[in-house]
Order: structure tokens, then C-alpha cells, then sequence
């Protein structure tokens, strides 16, 4: 019988897709990463941009001396680094591919099982992740390096190459982690534990604002192990032409594919045990201590007395606003803190690590290269004291923006948590209110851990750290009511990327990591209206313990975001939490 | 804070005498498109009231105003005499709400999931723990207290949410289409349930687009298709109001249904003592209403037509919204 339908002969089909299998699967991914194509476009355009701007220049005219990198074969700080953040940042976006796709891919959309049940085999499934990720590595990579070539940072014709070696690195950190998480049953802050205790670390410690030497010694170690290291020594060589012995570029290419190779083994049995014939459903690390936990829990409460008389009534209030606020904020709260205690308790705790580290990075690797330290208003201050406060500042405003705006909207669409409530006799107010005190409690808890390691540094008193401690809650219930208002309205996810793509450059641009006066008036115009300066500032005010007018301005800039972001969240509040 | 509505002098009315909910020319447009669309109904206490229509009928929207999480564009509403949208809080505590798609708590566990949605009404923690167990017991989750909801079935899903709706012991009970992708025994189960809940007194409103639901379930029912109340009554009443006694359903092979439709059409018409009232037209069978679908069956052999198979049965709701619509149930 002769047909021209393609689907007529079932074994020419399967031949097909044992041979291209892979690449199907590609192509689904990549089509859907189109619908966030805006947000990746731009990010891989904007973020070297941002780069150069805040950290090769700003951080530049900070270092001052260009002959430093001479014998790098770099004739400024920006070509020295430019290298490495081309590596860094298509690196840190290998965190995020490998990570909830491939959650998204087991469980949270089960679209490899969609896969499964084509002719695709589970292995195509991996490869074909892998592939499409790359892809995205390889467009961000080209767009980088054409904005380096415009900056005209380039100075070797071999510089192109980078272009394999940044996604040889990235697949280096993420295949790792894919291995991880593709093992996992349910992602519970996985991925969050592996973005403080792997990423970004490796990240910090790899030499990529500095060279690793002007590391103490014993963190030489942590750059060693890190592919990003190995990546920017690569980049360098071929950007600018850092001298280098071939047996050291042989290192890092080996040590690169061997990662990538040794990883890749191990992705692929996983995902044939997991969609294969076993259908083994993943690991769930910390279920026994859960477990546990739930046994205490449940002794503790069988000892407590039954419950006397009538069956109680639930809450309401009348008069004011009673349309919105029942009174009952407790609930919300009580909510967040049983769902943390059933969640890995290191995440909740290791929040502080973030701005600790960049501390421990930046104050140790950027200060053997400034004469003396940075110039406050009675003298010289070391860089440590420097950027400290302000780091408090920049968490501070991540925690809450992140909790304000993300985790509402992912509850709001993913879980529909808020459905749930909102079925009750809460109202939007309490829900909003409850949320917000969440996020401040987990922001006290992160800022007072930081702070203890400031003050036992020495890098602060312990009056200035109680009142950067009150300082750091203010700044958060800032950035948290202006980030709910933002939230009620975002109406996809793509939006939200965008929001959080304002965080990025609002760090660079803070003056966090050098004074505001290294750049040109104009420039600094725009940064004095950002948020983050005004809170970085306060909390310099705070730390150094010198108040002026200027105080006052930086904190009526943050009673004017509660007010003005309060007000509209209130008013939007229906908006928010009944759609 | 005051805990009941004994306080309020403001409410519009008493809300113990007031009927469950009384709904006037309620309409409902999202933007150009009009969901729901001037329905008007009221359902007395201890009732067990219907909404019956196929998908997109706006059962759901309806639900969700009654419910308070969803504004109105026109007409009143008033739930234990209380306005939904002035007072929502206020409603919601006096209402249970399964919604059409189960949204449990993912972090917490199943005895969890009942104790903090219970603390979502304000209610003391100490008499959670007790009204939690007895309800597992219900549920009959008792053995599935410390699992995490993930590791439920569908039947036991939709078993903790119905549990966890009655947490505040509600005055109504919203469920939106409860039984919809359950297999038989817990569809049995969960209608066991909903029976006894109806007996201690507790008013009922469900949607469904299942008519041996409808049919287990409702003292009274509307029929509701693009918006708009097609008729109301009780499911015998509507029965009897709309179609014929039996229904005899014949399939004589793909294609000839239409023409062979209409010739039965004048045979049967004219024939005395079968009670023939119609037929319909459906892609794979005609469906012939007559009171006597025996004696039909033996008239169509008789004229020397041979259908591929032939089923009698009862008339069902079904039927009557075919009669009114044109169209099936499901679609
Ligand atoms: N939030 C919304 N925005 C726009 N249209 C909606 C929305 N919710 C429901 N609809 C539309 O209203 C109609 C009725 O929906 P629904 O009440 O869910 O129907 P049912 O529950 O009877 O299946 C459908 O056509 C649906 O697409
Ligand atoms: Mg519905």
C-alpha cells in the first residue's frame, strides 16, 4: 500500500527518532524558552553592558593603575575582567537551566513523561536538554562578546574562542547540578541550598574580579576547583593573551571535559532509571528527619489538654474595612513558619551566607590592589568597612523584593495558596500583611546573622550594628511594599523576570562596591534617585556614625516608598489576591 | 476582634432566618464576554441545590460569586442575607468551598492541611487538633494523617478537600463539580458522604455536568447553558416536564442515521398508543423518546428495519438537556 502520510510507516518513524530523537527534544525546549526569548535577548545584551560599566569602570577608576595587569597582558582593569564575566554570568545562567526546567521536566510539568511516551528514548531526553541549554549559552555568549568587541576589549584575533570555552564552562557547573537535581524527587530549596553553597561561591572565589592570587593562600583551593576559574584563565588567554604554559591550558581544558564528561554519565543513567523500564521516582533527602520531627510534634501536642465547650466560631470583625481585614493575620503568618519547618531547615538559615561572602570576596581580593583604602569623610577606611554596610543594604533589599514579589506571584499562580486562603474568612489584608511580616522575620533573621560577623570582625560597633539591625527592617519593609504593588500588576511569569532583571542592575548602580564619586556627575544624578543608594548610604551613615541632613532624606525616601507602595498595595489588594 | 455577627448591628439582615443564598438577575461579563447571564435563583436551608450544565456553562463563575472571591457586574446576591461582595469575610466564614480543582497545601502534611485551614477562620488551635482527627475519620484519611498530600490519590485529594471545607462546621456546603475524574467506588464514597452531610442539616450547592449525580444528589436543579437558566425543578419533575417516560437508542452504522432518522420520524408519528414524542439525532445513535420504547422497537422490526444494536432505558436528565439544548452533557 502506498500513502504519502509520513506517519504510514511506524518503523521509519522510530528509526528517525532513534537517530534525531535528541534533537526533537531540543527543539521543544528552545521553543519554549521563545516565549521568554524579550527576557533573554535582553538580559544577555543589557547584563555585559551593566558589567562594564559599573564594575570595569566604576571598580576601575577605584583600582586606578592600569600597569597592574600589565603582566597579565591586560592594559586596563576592564579588559582584565571582561574575560571572566563573559564566563561568570553564561556560567551563573547554567544554575538556573539545570536546575527548574529539569524539575519542571520530572515533576512539576512532567513534560519528560510527555516525551516518554513518544519514540524518544530517556537518554534523547537528556541530551536534548543539554543541547537546548547550550544553544541559549552559545546566543548569550555571542551577543556578550560583541558588546566586549564594541567596548573594544579584545585585543586577540583568537578571542572568538571564547565562545566554546564560556559554554564549556557553563556546561562544567551546571552538568553537576543537573546530576544532582535530576536525582531529586521534589526540588525543597534545592536549588536555593546550590545557589549559596556552590554557586556562588565558586563564583566569588574564582578570580574573576581579581586575580585568585591576591587571595590568602588557603583559598587558592576554591578557585582551583572552581570550572569558572579554569574558564576565565582560558578566556584570558584568548581575549587578551595572558602568558600561559601550555600544559596549564591543557589543565583547564582537561579538567573542563572531564567534569562535563564524568558528569554526563551519570545524568544519563538517571534519566534512564527514571523514565526507562525501573520508573524510579527520585531520592527525598531529609525524609526520615521529617519524620521526626513530625513524631515530636505530634507527642507534644497529644499532651496537650482536649479542647472544652462549644465549637468556637471562626473570626470576623464588622465596621472599618471589614471587607478586607478580618483580623487574622496570625494565620498567615503561622502558615509560613510550618511550611519552613517542614522544608530544609539550612535554607532558611543560610540566607545570611550571600552578602557574608561577597563580603569575604570582594573585601579580600579587591583591597591589595587599592593603595591604602577608600577615601570616607575623616580619612581612610579599609574596603571591607567600606562595602560592608552597604552589602547589608543590597540583601536586605533582595530578601524582600524576592519574597514580595516571586514568592507571592509563584503561591498566587503555581500553588494557589491564596486561592485557598481567600476561600476562608481571611481577608486580602490580612494575607498581604501576614506575608509581609513573614518576609521581615526572615530578613531579621539573615541581617542578624551577618551582623554578628560584623561586629565580631570588628568592622562595626555593636550600638551601630543594633540600629543597622532596625535599619536593615526599614529598608526591607520599603522594597516589600513597593515590590507587593509592583506584583498585583504583573499577570505572567515573563513580567516577573523582568522585575527582577531592575534588581541586577540596581546593585551595580549603588555605590556599593565603590564610592558614587568615581563617576561623572550625570551618572551619579541617576543613582541618587535609585532606592538602593538611599538605603546603602543610611546604612553608612549608621556604620561610620556620622549623621547629617542627607540621613534624613535617605530615610524619607524609604517612609515615602511605605507609604506610597502601602497605599496602592492596599488599594490594588483585591486585585492581588481575588483573581 | 468580635467573633460573630451578634455584634453587628449593620448586617442587613438576621442571618440565621435569612434563606442559604437568594440571587437576582445576576449577570457576570468578562469584558465583551458574558459568563453568566442574568440568572436568578434562591435555595433554602438544608437544601440540596444543583447547577447542571455543560463545561463553560459558567456553573463555576456562579460558584465563585456565591462564594465571595469573585466580584459581579450586575444584579444582588445575598448569602445567609449577608452581600458577598460588601462583606466577604463575613461570608466566607459561614460557607465550605470545594473548589472544581483541588488546591491543597503542598508544604504541610494532610493533618496539616485541615488544622491551618481551620487557623485560616480563626479558630483556636487546641480544638483544631480534636475537629482535625474526627475529620480524617470521616475522610477516611486516618492512616494518611502524617502523608504529604503529593502522595495521595485522586480520591483521597478530593476527600481532604471536601474534609477540609467542613473545618468551621459551615452553614453551606459550595461543591464545584466534586466527583468529576474519580472512578466509581470514590465517586460512591464521596455521595456517601455528601448524603450524611445533608442529613445533620447542611445546605448543598454543587455543579455538575454528571447526571446521575444530579439526579443521587439535588432536590432541585437548574439547568444552565451559556449563561442562562434552560429550566428548573426537581430532577423527576424536570424529567417528566421534558421528555418521555423511556428512551429507546438505536445505532444503524455511520452515515445513514440522518436520512433513517427522518423517515421513523412520520412512521412512529403516526402510530397510536406509543406515547412518541421525538427523536433525536446524535453522531453515532438516534435517540427515540416514547413512552413505551418496547412497543416502538417492535414497530420499527416490523416495517423490516434491522439497527446494528438497540438499547431501552429510562429517561435522564440527560435527556432533558438534550431537549432543551440540542446538545449532550459532556461538550
Ligand atoms: N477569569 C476569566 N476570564 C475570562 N473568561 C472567563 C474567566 N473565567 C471563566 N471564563 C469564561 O466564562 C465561561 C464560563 O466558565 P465557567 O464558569 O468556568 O464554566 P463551567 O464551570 O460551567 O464549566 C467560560 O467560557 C470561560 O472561558
Ligand atoms: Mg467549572
Amino acid at each position: 500500500m502506498s500513502t504519502s502520510s509520513p506517519t504510514a510507516d511506524k518503523d521509519a518513524i522510530s528509526a528517525k527518532v532513534g537517530a534525531r530523537g535528541a534533537l526533537y527534544q531540543a527543539e521543544r525546549i528552545l521553543r519554549s524558552m521563545r516565549a521568554y526569548g524579550g527576557v533573554i535577548l535582553f538580559s544577555s545584551t543589557f547584563q555585559p553592558i551593566m558589567y562594564i560599566l559599573a564594575m570595569g569602570l566604576g571598580l576601575g577608576a577605584l583600582i586606578g593603575a592600569t600597569d597592574d595587569f600589565v603582566e597579565y597582558g591586560a592594559e586596563s582593569y576592564l579588559m582584565y575582567i571582561a574575560p571572566a564575566i563573559l564566563a561568570s554570568t553564561v556560567a551563573m545562567s547554567a544554575g538556573i537551566e539545570f536546575t527548574f526546567p529539569v524539575m519542571a521536566g520530572f515533576r512539576w510539568r512532567r513534560e519528560y513523561y510527555a516525551a516518554q511516551a513518544t519514540a524518544i528514548t530517556p537518554g534523547q531526553i537528556a541530551l536534548g536538554h543539554i543541547m537546548a541549554a547550550s544553544v541559549r549559552f552559545l546566543v548569550h555568549s555571542v551577543i556578550f562578546l560583541a558588546v566586549l568587541f564594541i567596548f573594544g576589549v579584545l585585543s586577540s584575533p583568537l578571542a572568538w574562542l571564547q565562545l566554546f570555552t564560556a559554554v564549556l564552562g557553563a556546561l562544567a557547573i551546571g552538568l553537576p547540578i543537573m546530576a544532582y537535581i535530576s536525582t531529586l524527587r521534589e526540588e525543597k530549596g534545592h536549588a536555593a541550598l546550590i545557589q549559596r553553597f556552590v554557586i556562588m561561591p565558586l563564583f566569588l572565589f574564582s578570580g574573576t574580579f581579581y586575580p585568585l592570587s591576591n587571595l590568602p593562600v588557603f583559598m587558592h583551593p576554591i578557585g582551583w576547583l572552581s570550572p569558572i576559574w579554569h574558564t576565565n584563565e582560558l578566556g584570558r588567554v584568548l581575549a587578551f593573551g595572558q602568558p600561559t604554559s601550555g600544559l596549564m591550558i591543557g589543565v583547564h581544558l582537561t579538567y573542563l571535559v572531564g567534569i562535563v564528561v564524568v558528569s554526563y554519565v551519570f545524568i544519563r543513567r538517571t534519566y534512564i532509571r527514571r523514565l526507562g523500564y525501573e520508573e524510579w521516582g527520585g531520592r527525598t533527602p531529609g525524609a526520615k528527619r521529617a519524620a521526626r520531627k513530625q513524631q515530636a510534634l505530634e507527642t507534644k501536642e497529644a499532651a496537650q489538654a482536649a479542647w472544652q465547650g462549644d465549637a468556637p466560631q471562626p473570626t470576623v470583625r464588622s465596621g472599618l474595612f471589614s471587607n478586607m481585614y478580618s483580623g487574622n493575620i496570625r494565620a498567615v503568618f503561622q502558615r509560613g513558619i510550618m511550611a519552613i519547618r517542614n522544608s530544609t531547615g539550612l535554607i532558611f538559615v543560610s540566607g545570611f551566607l550571600e552578602p557574608v561572602l561577597f563580603l569575604a570576596s570582594f573585601g579580600l581580593g579587591i583591597s591589595p590592589m587599592l593603595e591604602g583604602g577608600v577615601e570616607a569623610a575623616d580619612g581612610t577606611i579599609s574596603y571591607a568597612a567600606f562595602i560592608a554596610p552597604a552589602l547589608l543594604a543590597v540583601a536586605a533589599m533582595n530578601g524582600a523584593v524576592f519574597d514580595s514579589t516571586w514568592n507571592v506571584f509563584f503561591k498566587l499562580r503555581m500553588t494557589k495558596l491564596y486561592r485557598t486562603m481567600m476561600a476562608t474568612s481571611l481577608g486580602p489584608l490580612d494575607v498581604a500583611v501576614g506575608e509581609i511580616l513573614l518576609a521581615l522575620f526572615r530578613g531579621a533573621l539573615y541581617a542578624l546573622g551577618f551582623l554578628v560577623i560584623l561586629t565580631g570582625a570588628g568592622l562595626v560597633s555593636p550600638a551601630a550594628a543594633l540600629l543597622m539591625w532596625i535599619t536593615a527592617l526599614f529598608i526591607a519593609l520599603g522594597f516589600a511594599c513597593v515590590g507587593m504593588a509592583a506584583t498585583s500588576f504583573m499577570k505572567r511569569f515573563q513580567q516577573m523576570d523582568w522585575m527582577m532583571m531592575v534588581l541586577i542592575p540596581m546593585f551595580l548602580f549603588s555605590a556599593t562596591l565603590f564610592p558614587i564619586s568615581v563617576y561623572p556627575a550625570g551618572v551619579q544624578a541617576v543613582i541618587q534617585a535609585l532606592p538602593l543608594w538611599h538605603g546603602v548610604e543610611l546604612m553608612r551613615d549608621i556604620a561610620f556614625w556620622e549623621f547629617s541632613s542627607l540621613t534624613l532624606v535617605h530615610i524619607g525616601y524609604y517612609l515615602v516608598m511605605i507609604l506610597v507602595g502601602g497605599t496602592i498595595a492596599t488599594y490594588r489588594m483585591k486585585a492581588l489576591f481575588l483573581r | 476582634m468580635s467573633t460573630s455577627s451578634a455584634l453587628d448591628t449593620s448586617a442587613p439582615a438576621d442571618s440565621s432566618a435569612a434563606p442559604a443564598i437568594e440571587a437576582t438577575d445576576l449577570v457576570k461579563q468578562y469584558g465583551d464576554f458574558t459568563a453568566v447571564n442574568n440568572i436568578s435563583f434562591s435555595v433554602t436551608r438544608g437544601e440540596s441545590f444543583g447547577l447542571l450544565g455543560p463545561n463553560g456553562a459558567g456553573k463555576s463563575t456562579t460558584m465563585r460569586m456565591i462564594a465571595a472571591v469573585s466580584s459581579r457586574t450586575s444584579g444582588t446576591m445575598y448569602v445567609s442575607g449577608i452581600d458577598p461582595q460588601a462583606e466577604g469575610p463575613r461570608v466566607r466564614a459561614r460557607l465550605g468551598v470545594i473548589p472544581q480543582q483541588d488546591n491543597l497545601d503542598e508544604d504541610l502534611t494532610v493533618r496539616e492541611n485541615l488544622i491551618m485551614y481551620g487557623r485560616y477562620f480563626g479558630l483556636p488551635r487546641k480544638y483544631l487538633l480534636a475537629k482535625a482527627d474526627e475529620l480524617l475519620e470521616f475522610a477516611q484519611l486516618t492512616h494518611k494523617a502524617k502523608a504529604r498530600v503529593e502522595d495521595l490519590s485522586g480520591g483521597m485529594k478530593r476527600r481532604l478537600t471536601i474534609a477540609r471545607a467542613l473545618i468551621n462546621e459551615p452553614e453551606i456546603l459550595l461543591l464545584d463539580e466534586p466527583t468529576t475524574g474519580l472512578d466509581p467506588q470514590a465517586r460512591h464514597v464521596l455521595w456517601d458522604r455528601l448524603f450524611r452531610l445533608k442529613e445533620t442539616g447542611t445546605t448543598l450547592v454543587l455543579t455538575t455536568h454528571h447526571m446521575e449525580e444530579a439526579e443521587q444528589l439535588c432536590d432541585r436543579l437548574i439547568v444552565v447553558d451559556h449563561g442562562e437558566i434552560m429550566a428548573e425543578g426537581s430532577p423527576a419533575g424536570l424529567i417528566r416536564e421534558h421528555s418521555t417516560r423511556e428512551v429507546l437508542e438505536l445505532r444503524f452504522g455511520m452515515d445513514r442515521n440522518p436520512e433513517i432518522a427522518a423517515a421513523l420520524e412520520t412512521e412512529l408519528g403516526n402510530r397510536e398508543g406509543l406515547g412518541y414524542s421525538h427523536i433525536e439525532v446524535l453522531p453515532d445513535r438516534l435517540l427515540v423518546y416514547a413512552d413505551d420504547a418496547e412497543a416502538a422497537l417492535e414497530a420499527i422490526h416490523a416495517d423490516g428495519r434491522r439497527p446494528m444494536t438497540s438499547l431501552i432505558r429510562r429517561s435522564s436528565l440527560e435527556d432533558v438537556f438534550l431537549r432543551l439544548t440540542g446538545r449532550t452533557l459532556v461538550d
